[in-house]
């Protein structure tokens, strides 16, 4: 129901756009949008473990920016001098913060990317700029978890004869783990043997290969891809007539917030919101369906 | 036409000097035949599938033609042998390439260059015909090993192949999810018209149904014929591959019935009827002295409880168990029940949160793990390829001890002396097993552990495997098996113990546990049970038949 049931494709544009705007606009206002609506958004889909994490951040960022201003002494203003005398200055401090927020943002992102873009939508993607890419990508998906489960069967195995990797002390422990390590390189290259068996008898190596895929581009997300070029146009155009810029050094210059650059703030501001929004108008419908019949 | 016509094969593999894996090999296959090819393992079976396909062909030295549909196999394209000739192999595990369902459902499609929409439907097609609908969108790697093979046919299929080869399917599978699979693969035959060429160890199964058996022994055909005449013929060679026919027909010769072999259970009964229309005179066999029960437990289970996590539902709700001194011990029950559990919880792998764990008279949790672990207790895992670590089995035995002379011995125990020069990873299933087998016996267990030692082995290698285990219960070593396997534990065990629930519910001896059922047991018990009382092997049935004959003359 939510953005995840939308068109990889769509999904993919989306964060592209967003997490292209968090890590370039140097303008606060800019990045205080994306980092509100990330965290928004992160809350929504991911409950109370996303409220926590965003929280843990915020002292992050403030350390991060102690840290950068004690090691870049840029800018005019100066609070102080450390104890081997350079300066401690507002502008490094503020740059600080804005690098690190900008970091705690993209962090919010990629935890909503997580959710919402699955491997099989990564595979899907590649599988349009080349099948063999994707083929591979998945082969690697698969290799994962089952190599995880045979070495839990091999450490099994292992430990009936008293050679696990728990037993004995930390230097039979260590040795235990080598010959464990050893046997699954063992295992896997006659694993893989057999797999490329099932995959030639399969056709693999015929020329022409295509792309199965289980999406479909539906008017749901043409609607989407509408309205996300819109508000991707809108600040386009503000970023070129740099409505985004900032300085910081050597003095913080700050960018009035006149009739332009606030309708690109506004168009950023809907960009952001955009699948939240979806999320919110489709479980009014849903929940106002439901009572009706 | 014939699909597959094979015409004097010869084959011997590039490292064998010359040896013939295949000699003189001759087959026809027609359209929608279902073929069972059987034989011991080593007898060349998956060596001839294989030469059914040319990028599975082994290398090696050649002579003799396969003829495809009247051509030469090797100037059939590949797109067409990819498309026509589908092949599935032995363990679900190794074929599987993706990693979701619907992406390995379209694999072989994709590969043929296929569109989008034909893909959707075909797809969406084998999807419903093999009810995988309800498991369509999950990871590969969450599913049960039946639902996997299942799979992999399912993804072949959707290629429609004109030929299915089968090498095995089943071995890997637990009773019911391969009687499943087998029963699928029928109505594939029988549905579509596919051709269908299977090896199986689970004759029971597909021999009654097949259109022609084939009998493979050393790289020869010895036998090719309807499956009854099969029968007949390996009984009258006095062939040992006459010990894997299914029961009834095994029953049937070793009493030297008269009128038409039956092959099925069903057919059994109804012979069985005809044969003694009154109720025999000695319906029973006489049951032997009780023996002296009072033998000392090796080991004592008193209620123990687990879980694996915290939240995590009970496996284990209070298992109890009892086992004598120097018997072999059966626990038998369904996947996933918590059998392999209840052994990990014996060796101290799993720490149960309540209950008991009792060996030898002292409680497991006063041995120091290397107490525990040599001279007292060790578990046979259930893949054994996971405890070889060196190159050759001589150098994987020498790792667990210094002593040569212990060595020799028990490799000859495991009748591996032959064996251990090769490496671990070339063996046969049966061969493997042995050779884990006597990696674990160098601990010199007073206790042996097996998880499900019988998976994936054929009838002669589990004689062998009973041979051993008798050989150990003489040096007075207790052993404890769980298993899926009725028929091995009907015939070898001592006491056979019923898991169900995270308990053990019932413990009998195999003659009494499998006599008082009447689902859960051998095919001998369930031909014989309207007309005899606790038969529950092959023997038992022929003795009672002949006893009774006898008397009426």
């Amino acid at each position: 129901m939510g953005f995840e049931s939308c068109h990889p494709a769509v999904n993919f544009l989306f964060f592209v756009a967003v997490l292209y705007g968090s890590v370039s606009f140097r303008h606060p206002a800019f990045l205080a949008i994306s980092c509100l609506c990330a965290c928004a958004y992160s809350v929504k889909r991911n409950g109370k473990a996303a409220a926590v994490f965003n929280l843990f951040l915020l002292p992050l960022v403030f350390c991060f920016a102690l840290y950068y201003s004690s090691y870049h002494h840029f800018g005019v203003t100066v609070l102080k001098q450390n104890f081997i005398g350079n300066n401690l200055t507002v502008e490094s401090f503020v740059y600080g913060l804005v690098i690190g927020l900008r970091g705690a943002t993209v962090c919010m992102w990629l935890s909503c990317l997580n959710r919402i873009v699955s491997s099989d939508k990564v595979v899907y993607l590649f599988g349009k700029v080349s099948p063999l890419l994707s083929l591979f990508l998945t082969i690697l998906l698969r290799l994962v978890p089952r190599v995880k489960q045979e070495a839990q069967r091999i450490d099994l195995a292992q430990k009936g004869i008293g050679r696990g990797s728990n037993q004995g002390n930390l230097w039979q422990r260590f040795i235990n783990c080598l010959r464990i390590f050893s046997m699954l390189i063992t295992w896997m290259i006659s694993a893989l043997a057999l797999e490329a068996d099932s995959m030639r008898s399969r056709g693999s190596l015929l020329r022409g290969r295509t792309a199965f895929s289980i999406y479909r581009f539906d008017n749901r997300d043409r609607a989407f891809v509408i309205a996300l070029f819109s508000c991707i146009t809108l600040t386009a155009m503000g970023v070129i007539l740099g409505a985004t810029e900032m300085f910081y050094n050597p003095r913080i210059i700050w960018k009035p917030m006149d009739a332009r650059n606030s309708a690109t703030a506004i168009g950023y501001t809907v960009l952001c919101l955009l699948p939240m929004g979806l999320e919110l108008w489709t479980e009014y419908r849903f929940r106002k369906a439901r009572c009706e019949s | 036409m014939a699909h597959f016509n094979i015409e004097n094969l010869t084959f011997s593999y590039a490292a064998a000097k010359g040896r013939h894996s295949l000699e003189n090999v001759s087959l026809k296959v027609e359209q929608g035949e279902f073929l069972v090819l059987c034989g011991k393992s080593g007898s060349g079976k998956s060596t001839l599938l294989r030469h059914l396909k040319t990028v599975l062909t082994p290398n090696g030295k050649r002579t003799g033609e396969i003829l495809f549909r009247g051509v030469p196999l090797s100037k059939v394209s590949d797109r067409e042998q990819a498309e026509k000739i589908g092949f599935v192999m032995q363990n679900p595990d190794d074929q599987i390439v993706t990693d979701k369902v619907w992406h390995e459902l379209a694999f072989g499609l994709e590969s043929l260059g296929c569109d989008q929409k034909t893909m959707r439907a075909r797809v969406a097609e084998m999807a419903c015909y093999f009810g995988i609908q309800d498991w369509f969108h999950r990871d590969v790697c969450n599913l049960s090993g039946g639902q996997k093979q299942l799979l992999n046919l399912a993804a072949i299929m959707a290629m429609q192949p004109e030929v299915l080869i089968l090498d095995e399917p089943t071995s890997q599978l637990d009773p019911i999810a391969a009687s499943d699979f087998l029963n699928t693969v029928r109505k594939i035959n029988r549905e579509l018209g596919t051709t269908v060429i299977i090896t199986e160890h689970r004759l029971e199964d597909i021999f009654p149904y097949a259109d022609r058996a084939v009998v493979m022994d050393g790289g020869k055909v010895i036998a090719d014929d309807a499956p009854r005449n099969v029968g007949k013929l390996l009984y009258e060679q006095h062939h040992p591959m006459f010990s894997a026919m299914p029961t009834p027909v095994r029953v049937f010769y070793g009493a030297e019935g008269v009128g038409e072999c039956p092959l099925t259970v069903r057919d059994g009964r109804s012979w069985l009827s005809k044969a003694f229309p009154q109720t025999p005179q000695y319906p029973a066999i006489p049951a032997p002295e009780l023996s002296e029960e009072t033998a000392p437990s090796a080991l004592s289970l008193k209620e123990l409880w687990f879980r694996y996590e915290k939240d995590s539902p009970d496996i284990l709700r209070g298992v109890s168990a009892e086992v004598p001194k120097g018997s072999l011990y059966a626990i038998l029950g369904g996947n996933g029940a918590g059998k392999s559990t209840t052994l990990k919880a014996i060796c101290g792998i799993c720490k149960p949160y309540r209950g008991k764990v009792t060996l030898f008279g002292k409680q497991i949790d006063k041995y120091k793990n290397r107490q525990l672990f040599s001279h007292c207790l060790a578990m046979l895992p259930q893949d054994p390829k996971s405890l070889f670590v060196k190159k050759t089995v001589r150098e994987d035995l020498e790792e667990m001890t210094k002593d040569k002379a212990l060595i020799e011995e028990t490799a000859a125990t495991c009748q591996i002396t032959s064996l251990l020069d090769s490496h671990p990873y070339d063996l046969s299933g049966g061969e493997q097993q042995r050779a884990a087998l006597a990696k674990v016996l160098l601990t010199q267990p007073k206790l042996l552990l097996l998880d499900e030692p019988t998976k994936g082995i054929d009838s002669f290698f589990k004689e062998t495997f009973a041979e051993i285990l008798a050989n150990l219960k003489k040096q007075g070593i207790t052993i404890v098996m769980v298993s899926h396997d009725v028929e091995f534990c009907a015939r070898y065990a001592d006491l056979v113990a019923m898991f169900f629930d995270g308990q053990i519910l019932t413990t009998d001896t195999p003659r009494r546990f499998f006599g008082s059922n009447s689902f859960y047991t051998t095919a001998a018990h369930r031909m014989s049970r309207h007309v005899f009382d606790m038969a529950v092997t092959a023997e038992d049935v022929i003795r009672l038949y002949q006893k009774n004959k006898e008397a009426a003359k």
